[in-house]
């Protein structure tokens, strides 16, 4: 599926794009069948279990969709967070 | 009353020693600092602030609510627990934009999303009110275990309140949000084993899936089944547009931050998390197994209401999940159920002491009192915060007597006047500190005025809950965009700092061009022509 971006710059991934928006869709809509879809297999009713495979299905496209983007992220994130708490972690010593 | 043998006993004081332990073994990493003390450092990874989401939002009272609803109104009932789906889009949207910066509270964040004296009041407002809320709630959910040992012991309900919540605060005192956390771990683990048992017990006594499904078909109730039996589009006990006036709060409140009053647990969570993935994934799957377990759950329930069909009371009928254990299960295992009970308990109170700690330490001690405290202060701070929430819980808990009442007006009407302005200060540049502290301050009238005092006077008839959410929208919105625009918008510098922080999605075309002038992001490819 070429028109789901896989590969992301920190730059790109910063911005809002069709991916979020897919994802803005999806999540809601897997947890109403998961919630719908538990209920009515735990009662075995047939529907309940198409349901619930359907939402889990959806669940593994989402996270297919959206996390190489949220991956790009915090890797550059986690850099600059790095220095915060390692000057963190220098005042903590220096108290004790 | 319940009769306890020895191995019931046996397990319920075991897992509070295992339990306790757990916490205060973290007591050295919780004292490093006010970082460790209220995020754990904000290094963990997605697994953990996920099972503590969950674990935080499966209290006592939790089965008592699941219960109330799913008895009266069958699996429909299982809408009323979808508030929580919030998450949903929040995860992916607010939950990224918050965990950009570096803010340890929500209060925090107003002060970096807006400037001046305005985002001061708001940051003062919202931290006041936090550490209110959070005795609040553990008022509530302590009386919830009172009630509870009530029906199991006889106890008088102070006793349970005060005991629970005071060994609950050992470890919370010792290790912070490291103990909260860690337990959680364990707490979550135990509680959704043991719902699994207890609700898989409950449906088996009651006949198993088939029987259920049959006996609800003789007594003529099988409506019960179908989660979308809605009794037409106004009328009745579940009109479709109460359904999709919830559907709209739950799902696009994801856009916003506080349109839930989940949100400000969520926010500790999201900000202990080690990046924004992380942060991303524990809350969404943390929500899920919540939603899961309603689901499990309102089976049980189901098979309960199959038992016992014609309970009138709701003061009885909320208990129903708690006599399914306690009435069904064999000796030995009616322990391991309680001692359950009490690691859904202590997680609940723990991460509220915590929290409430928090907002009391960051947001008014530390940025009021004494801006230039130590570590080492700022984690006393932590501690004695911690025991005075501890203590006003106490004295909250014994003003509240109907558990229902309370949540639904917490969960629902009390966040309807800010429901909108909380997605407006994520989405829209324009809007400023000024409308955002109005629409607070014309919520709290609007909502008692509207909820309890016109229809108490007969100045107004009692309109149903999703009549009055959209009353109190409108009322609000007719105050805070007024004032939004009869006031300066934000400082620029403020909100290019916040743009490059944070990269809000939304409306924030001329903060976004301002920060490309200034060569502070990069240039969008065709950005001039979109309206973002």
């Amino acid at each position: 599926m070429s028109w789901i971006k896989r590969r992301w710059t920190a730059a790109e991934a910063d911005r809002w794009t069709k991916e979020d928006y897919i994802t803005f869709v999806i999540s809601p809509l897997v947890y109403v069948l998961l919630m719908v879809g538990t209920a009515l297999s735990l009662l075995l009713r047939w529907y309940g279990f198409l349901l619930l495979g359907v939402g889990l299905a959806l669940m593994l496209f989402m996270l297919w969709v959206i996390d190489p983007k949220l991956k790009a992220i915090s890797e550059d994130y986690e850099t600059k967070q790095k220095h915060y708490l390692e000057d963190l972690e220098k005042i903590a010593r220096w108290e004790k | 009353m319940v009769h306890f043998a020895f191995l019931d006993w046996f397990w319920v004081i075991a897992f509070i020693i295992l339990m306790t332990v757990c916490g205060i073994l973290f007591y050295k990493l919780g004292k490093r600092s006010m970082s460790d003390f209220f995020l754990a450092g904000r290094g963990l990874p997605w697994w953990l602030p996920a099972t503590s989401v969950y674990a935080t939002h499966t209290a006592t009272d939790t089965p008592i609510w699941v219960s109330g609803v799913v008895y009266q109104y069958g699996l429909r009932g299982l809408w009323y627990t979808f508030f929580s789906a919030w998450c949903a889009i929040s995860a992916f949207a607010s939950t990224r934009i918050f965990r950009r910066s570096l803010a340890y509270t929500q209060a925090e964040w107003q002060t970096l999303r807006f400037s001046g004296l305005g985002a001061e009041l708001l940051r003062g407002w919202i931290a006041g009110w936090q550490v209110f809320m959070n005795m609040f709630v553990l008022g509530w959910v302590g009386m919830a275990m009172g009630k509870l040992c009530n029906y199991l012991f006889g106890w008088p309900q102070w006793v349970a309140l005060v005991l629970f919540s005071a060994i609950c605060a050992v470890y919370v005192l010792a290790a912070g949000y490291w103990g909260v956390v860690m337990s959680d771990f364990q707490q979550g683990v135990i509680a959704f084993l043991v719902i699994v048992i207890v609700s898989f017990w409950g449906i088996s006594v009651a006949g198993g899936p088939q029987g259920i499904v049959s006996k609800l078909g003789e007594m003529g109730q099988s409506w019960r089944l179908n989660p979308f039996a809605f009794s037409g589009l106004t009328g009745g006990d579940f009109p479709l547009v109460w359904f999709l006036t919830m559907l709209v709060i739950a799902v696009i409140g994801g856009f916003g931050m506080g349109t839930a009053i989940d949100w400000y647990p969520e926010a500790q969570r999201i900000q202990s998390a080690k990046t924004v993935r992380d942060a991303s994934y524990s809350i969404w799957s943390g929500t899920a197994l919540i939603v899961i377990r309603n689901s499990i759950w309102a089976v049980a329930i189901l098979g309960f209401f199959v038992l016992y069909p014609d309970i009138q009371e709701t003061a009885k009928y909320e208990m129903a999940w708690y006599r399914i254990g306690f009435e069904y299960l064999p000796v030995g295992m009616v322990g391991l159920f309680f001692a359950a009970i009490v690691a859904i308990h202590l997680s609940t109170i723990s991460a509220h002491l915590n929290l409430g700690a928090s907002y009391a330490t960051r947001d008014l001690y530390h940025h009021y009192l004494k801006p230039k405290a130590t570590e080492r202060e700022l984690v006393w701070a932590g501690r004695i915060s911690t025991l005075i929430l501890l203590i006003g819980s106490f004295i909250y808990g014994s003003m509240m007597k109907e558990i229902t009442q309370w949540l639904i007006f917490a969960l629902w009407i009390m966040a309807a006047g800010i429901w909108l302005p909380s997605i407006l200060q994520v989405v829209w540049w324009r809007f400023n500190s000024w409308g955002y502290l109005s629409s607070w301050i014309a919520n709290l009238g609007l909502s008692w005025l509207v909820v309890w005092i016109l229809p108490e006077f007969r100045l107004m008839p009692d309109l149903p809950d999703y009549l009055q959410f959209w009353i109190m929208m409108v009322l609000g919105a007719l105050i805070y965009l007024p004032i939004t625009f009869l006031t300066k918008p934000e400082d620029m510098d403020r909100l290019v700092k916040y743009y490059v922080m944070s990269r809000p999605l939304g409306w924030w075309k001329p903060v976004r061009l301002e920060a490309e002038r200034r060569g502070l992001v990069a240039v969008e490819a065709g950005a001039t022509k979109g309206g973002s």
